[in-house]
This record gives structure tokens, sequence and C-alpha cells, in this order.
């Protein structure tokens, strides 16, 4: 239920949903707003006069879909970020859908996102076609994401890839004590594999041998030159597999 | 002492457009601003505002708020002095106040008072610990000061308030665990908690907070699920872990100075605590002090633009000012805000007036 959770249900988006015939032809204008309050913006916003002007200004947005042109300016206007734009016409297979984003990092034309459906749900990474910016002014962006088909109705919001990790605070080598930023700022001094890194900060050098971060040092240089992690060159493997006391060689053989 | 036609207490979106409605009728206006800069709780809202045109619907609010700074800064009948909080209204009609470290003695013709509101608080185990704010704070240190309040933060409360302030710390960059509200329903606008939802925040209707914890500051809260008689349901308690705590449960109207003034008040639910009781005018039970805004009951910039430009022109034509145009401008701001307040989500501020003008009819 929308006002338990902030999802629409089907049937509110069905009442918003275009056929399948003008989805085919071309650009087109989905409106989610579903509750009567006091606002107008997208009224006043489309100059093809497809949204009709309302009688009372708590009134639902009304869109006539065959004058609608898929411009995208109420979408750009609307305070809700409650319009999306959809093109199906876009490719036998493919569609394109327009989403209003007002986070930062903007994403980047050609960048892989993670699609989100109305509840947040991930439904799949999906490249970015096209940013377009708000101006100074209104300053929201319309992303233009490249989606199947089967999902120009579902797709709704997006996230950057990676959760953002602060290198700084994300330790590598537990036992020494290291961080993500430190081999990262290694790699690109110029150490290119693990045994040099872990002469310069010992990494891999402590109780646990380098179990913890051998392989996420790996991964660190695998990124950093775009091969396979299965590529990276592994570490000289010496006895002992793990701290042993001097007591214990003392009294044995 | 100084003299003034029309002293307009508060520079929020009320207060400055009273000011400029009756300047621009040629009244004489001094508006008292607490804060370093004028704009209220405008100067805060980096969101674009509902509404329609007229109330420069689709703008974000701080710009709508440099806006009507603007307006007040051109017309040379407004001054405005900021840091300066009104104390007192005296018996004898005069206004104390503390300006930039000065006592000062006003003697205004009208008053207009536009204080807005202040934030509520609820009472759990443990709510004094560091790390628990009120929402207008939250959204003062972040979109004031530019800091963000925590890493990851627990809101109290599913209201415009609470579904925006969520949203722009999400904008920060700062995690949102969850928004939980006791009702059984969202109190926000819908696309407001869609556009949060699909981002991933659960909104949890039917839900309350048990306690926070934590040793020097918050590490975490115990929120569990309300039954159909808001009593907790056994078994349902959940343990978030969060470093914030943000208040977003309401507000309620700033009405010390009507208090004081001896104007009549009334406690009206709808309105969000006790207010004026008023006349279509925004005229209290003490003439010639007028109230717009939410201090009149709590609502939206929108309106409260439009009750202070209606309190600005009626004070004016009270003094003899626009004896031509002031009923024509005064019955196109009633058409507003009854435009306004049509729909379901106004309908609530209908109500409330209509026991605070002990009216069955129509109110604005
Ligand atoms: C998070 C949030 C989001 C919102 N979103 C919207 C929205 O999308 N659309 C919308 O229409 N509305 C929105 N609002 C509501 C809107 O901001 C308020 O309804 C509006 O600001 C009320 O205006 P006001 O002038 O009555 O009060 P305020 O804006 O609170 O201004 C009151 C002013 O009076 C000053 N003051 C108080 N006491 C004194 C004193 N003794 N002496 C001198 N000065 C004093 C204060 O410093 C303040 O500047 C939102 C509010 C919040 C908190
Ligand atoms: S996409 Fe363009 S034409 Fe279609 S409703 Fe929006 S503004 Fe009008
Ligand atoms: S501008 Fe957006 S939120 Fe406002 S009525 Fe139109 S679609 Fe709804």
């Amino acid at each position: 239920m929308l006002n338990k959770t902030g999802v629409p249900t089907l049937e509110d988006i069905q009442t918003v949903s275009p056929s399948e015939e003008r989805l085919k032809k071309g650009p087109v204008a989905i409106i989610e707003c579903f509750q009567e309050i006091p606002c107008n913006p997208c009224t006043e916003a489309c100059k093809q006069g497809a949204i009709r002007p309302m009688e009372d200004i708590n009134n639902l947005p009304k869109l006539d879909l065959d004058k609608c042109n898929g411009c995208g300016v109420c979408l750009s206007r609307c305070p809700g970020l409650a319009i999306f734009i959809v093109d199906a016409s876009y490719s036998d297979t493919e569609a394109i859908v327009r989403i209003p984003y007002e986070y930062y990092p903007v994403p980047q034309v050609g960048e892989k996102v993670v699609g989100l459906n109305r509840a947040g749900d991930e439904l799949g990474t999906f490249e970015v076609s096209k940013v377009q910016s708000g101006g100074q002014k209104n300053k929201t962006y319309t992303i233009w994401l490249i989606v199947p088909q089967s999902l120009a109705m579902e797709v709704r919001g997006l996230r950057l890839r990676s959760t953002e990790i602060q290198p700084k605070e994300t330790i590598v080598c537990r036992c020494e004590d290291i961080t993500l930023g430190e081999i990262q700022a290694l790699i690109k001094e110029g150490y290119s594999t693990i045994d040099e890194i872990k002469r310069a900060a010992r990494a891999g050098m402590g109780p646990c041998q380098g179990r913890t971060c051998r392989m996420l040092i790996a991964q660190e240089l695998a990124k950093f030159y775009s091969i396979p992690v299965g590529e990276v060159l592994m570490p000289t493997f010496r006895p002992t597999v793990k701290p042993v006391k001097l007591g214990t060689y003392a009294g044995g053989e | 002492m100084k003299e003034i036609e029309i002293l307009v207490i508060g520079g929020g979106p009320a207060g400055l457009s009273a000011a400029t409605a009756a300047a621009n009728l040629g009244a004489s206006v001094l508006v008292l601003e607490r804060d370093g800069k004028p704009g209220g709780q405008l100067v805060k809202q980096t969101h674009k505002f509902f509404g329609s045109k007229k109330q420069y619907a689709g703008d974000r609010g701080y710009q709508i708020g440099n806006l009507l700074i603007d307006e007040c800064e051109k017309n040379p009948k407004v001054e405005v002095w900021t840091d300066s909080t009104a104390l007192g209204i005296y018996e004898d009609g005069v206004v104390t106040a503390e300006g930039q470290g000065k006592h000062l003695k006003i003697k205004p013709k009208k008053i207009i008072v536009a204080t807005g509101a202040s934030e509520k608080m609820i009472a759990f185990p443990n709510n004094d610990l560091p790390g628990i704010y009120g929402a207008g704070a939250v959204q003062t240190l972040m979109n004031v000061y530019g800091i963000v309040p925590g890493k990851r933060v627990l809101m109290i409360g599913a209201g415009n308030i609470g579904l925006i302030v969520s949203y722009q710390l999400m904008q920060a960059g700062v995690e949102i665990a969850g928004i939980i509200e006791a009702s059984p329903t969202i109190g926000g606008y819908l696309v407001h908690a869609s556009k949060i939802r699909r981002a991933g925040v659960p909104i949890l209707t039917s839900h309350t907070i048990i306690e926070a914890y934590g040793q020097e500051s918050v590490e975490g809260a115990k929120i569990c699920q309300l039954d159909a008689q808001w009593q907790p349901i056994p078994g349902s308690e959940q343990d978030l872990n969060v470093d914030v705590i943000c208040l977003a449960v309401g507000l309620s109207p700033l009405t010390e100075l009507c208090f004081q003034a001896d104007c009549q008040m009334k406690y009206v639910p709808e309105l969000s605590g006790h207010v004026p009781i008023r006349n279509e005018s925004l005229e209290t039970t003490r003439p010639g002090l007028y109230v717009a805004g939410d201090v009149s009951g709590v609502e939206e910039a929108s309106s409260a633009m439009v009750e202070g430009r209606l309190a600005g022109i009626c004070a004016a034509y009270s003094l003899g000012y626009g004896t031509d145009e002031a009923p024509k401008l005064q019955r196109e701001a009633l058409a507003e805000l009854s435009e306004l307040r049509a729909g379901p989500a106004g309908q609530k501020t209908v109500k409330g007036i209509m026991k605070l003008m002990d009216k069955g009819g129509a109110a604005c």
C-alpha cells in the first residue's frame, strides 16, 4: 500500500501506464503522482499542452498521451520527482528510462549503474546513455538508462555501483594496521607485486601471515592494471605458516 | 524609542511577505529577525517546493527565501533588523527587543507576529544522549553550516519534514537506517515517500522507538511495531545500529508573544497547538495585533506567504493605506488561501481554522 510503505501498487501504476502501442511509438511521460496535493508545476512546464491545466490545484495531473512527445521538461520541474520518461522505441530488446537524479556524484555517460525498482530493490546493472544537467537554477539531473524492454516500467531509481568505501578508514591488513588508502598509494607509486608491497609496508608479515590481506592486495593490483586476479604474481611463501613461540623450538627437535 | 507604523516580528516567509505587502500600500515597516539572516525555515530548504506558480512552486526553498529578501531590500519603506529578538509585548503597546547586544524599545501602531513554530520532542529512555537531534537542527547543521550529523540515522516521523530531511541526509551521503512512524499511514506527501523508498530506505508505519542506548553518545536504538490500539506488539522489537536519531515529530506554533500580549488563545490539534483566535483579516482579539504563518497554525510556506501578505494588507489598510486597492487584494489573498487548502491535504487546516473561529461555514 502506497500510504504505508511509499511503494505504489500495481493498480496505481496501471492507472498511468500507456498502452503497449503508445509505448512503442516513442518517448512518453509516466506521471507517478497518486495523491491529491496542492501542486501544479507539471502543468505549467508542458509546452505541448499534454498535461491539462488543473481546475483545482489539488487535482491529480492528467496526461494526454497523444500530445506528449517525451521532451522531459515536466520531469525536471516536478518537485516530487514523480515523473519519468520511457522510450520503448529505442530498440527491439531495449528501452530508455529517464530518471530524475539529485545525488552526488552524478553518473557518467557509459557508466554502468545499478537500476532500482520502486521499492529500492536491485534489478540489474544498466548503462547510462545520456546525462542532462538541470542547469544552475533547477539543478535536477536527468539520467538516461538503457534497460531491457521488460523492465521499462520497473526501473525507477539508480545507485552507483561499488558503494563508496573510505580508503583511509578501511583496513586491508589487520595484523599490521595497514589501510586500503596506503596500499592504493603504494600501487600508484609503482609497487607492482604483492611482495614489493609487503616489503614496503609490512602487509602480510603479521601473525596471520597474509591470509587476510593477500587477496585484497591482489584485487587492488588487478584493478589497477586491469588484469584478472589470477594473473597477479603471488608472493614467496616461506615457513612457518603461523607464528610459533621460541619456547616451542627450544623444547623441540 | 523607535516609532514605526507596522512592526513585523519574525523574518520568515510570512513576515517578509507581510512587510512587502504593507509597504507596497505605503506603510512604513520594521521587521525584527532573531537570526543573522532573514528567510526563516526557507534558508535551509534545498528541495523544490510544491504549490502553484504564484507561490514560486518548482523553485527550491532557499531560492524562494532569497526572492522574498530581495523584494524587502528593494522596498525603501521596509527596514529589516537581523540578530534582533523580540522579547516582550507590553500593555501600553511597547515592544522590547534585544538587538545586536542592546536592549531596544519599539512603539508600533500595528504588530504582525510571524514567529513561526518550534520543534516538538518525544519522551523515551535516554533521549538526552548526544546524537539525538530535532530535524530542524539537522537541517541547520547540514544546509547552513555544511556539517553532517553522523553516519547512520534513524528518522522518527514520516511527515513531510521527516521525509524531506531524510532525503537531504541521503544527498549529503549519510545512510538512513529507516524511517519509523507511529501512525498506520505516512503523513507526508507520497511522492516524497516514494522517492526515498525507491532509493532503498524502509519506511515502517505503525512503529515507534522503545529506547536509545549508548555510552557517551548514541550507539543504537530499539524499535517495535504497534498494533491497531497503538500498543507495542511483543516480539516485534528490532535493534538498529545507528549513531544519530533524528526527531521529526511535528512543530508547535511559537506563540509566547501572543500569550504575553493577552491574545485569547485556543488549543486546536489540527493547527498543531495553542494558537491565537483571529478573524478573517488575521487580527487577534488584541486590536492591532495580527498573526500570519506557522504561528497561527503549522502549515506550509506557500500558505505562510499568502497569510503574510493578507496580514500586511489588512494592517496597512487599517492605518488608512490602500483604500482603493486593499479590499480587492484581500479578496485575492483569501481566494488563494482557500485554493491551497481545498484538497485533502488542506482539510485538516480548514477544520482547525473553523474550530478556531467557531464557524460552521467556509473559513479562511
Ligand atoms: C524540512 C521542512 C520542509 C518543508 N517543506 C515545505 C515545502 O515543500 N513547501 C512548503 O510550502 N512548505 C514547506 N515547509 C514549511 C515552511 O517552511 C513553513 O511552513 C514556513 O517556513 C512557515 O513560515 P513562517 O514565516 O510562518 O515561519 P518561519 O519560517 O519559521 O519563520 C519565523 C521567523 O521568525 C523568527 N523569530 C521567531 N521568534 C522571533 C522573535 N521573538 N523575534 C524575532 N524573530 C523571531 C525566526 O528566527 C524565523 O526566521 C517545510 C518546513 C520544513 C521544516
Ligand atoms: S514529456 Fe514534454 S510533452 Fe510530455 S508531458 Fe512532459 S513536458 Fe509535456
Ligand atoms: S509537479 Fe509532480 S508532484 Fe506536482 S502535481 Fe505534477 S506530477 Fe504531481
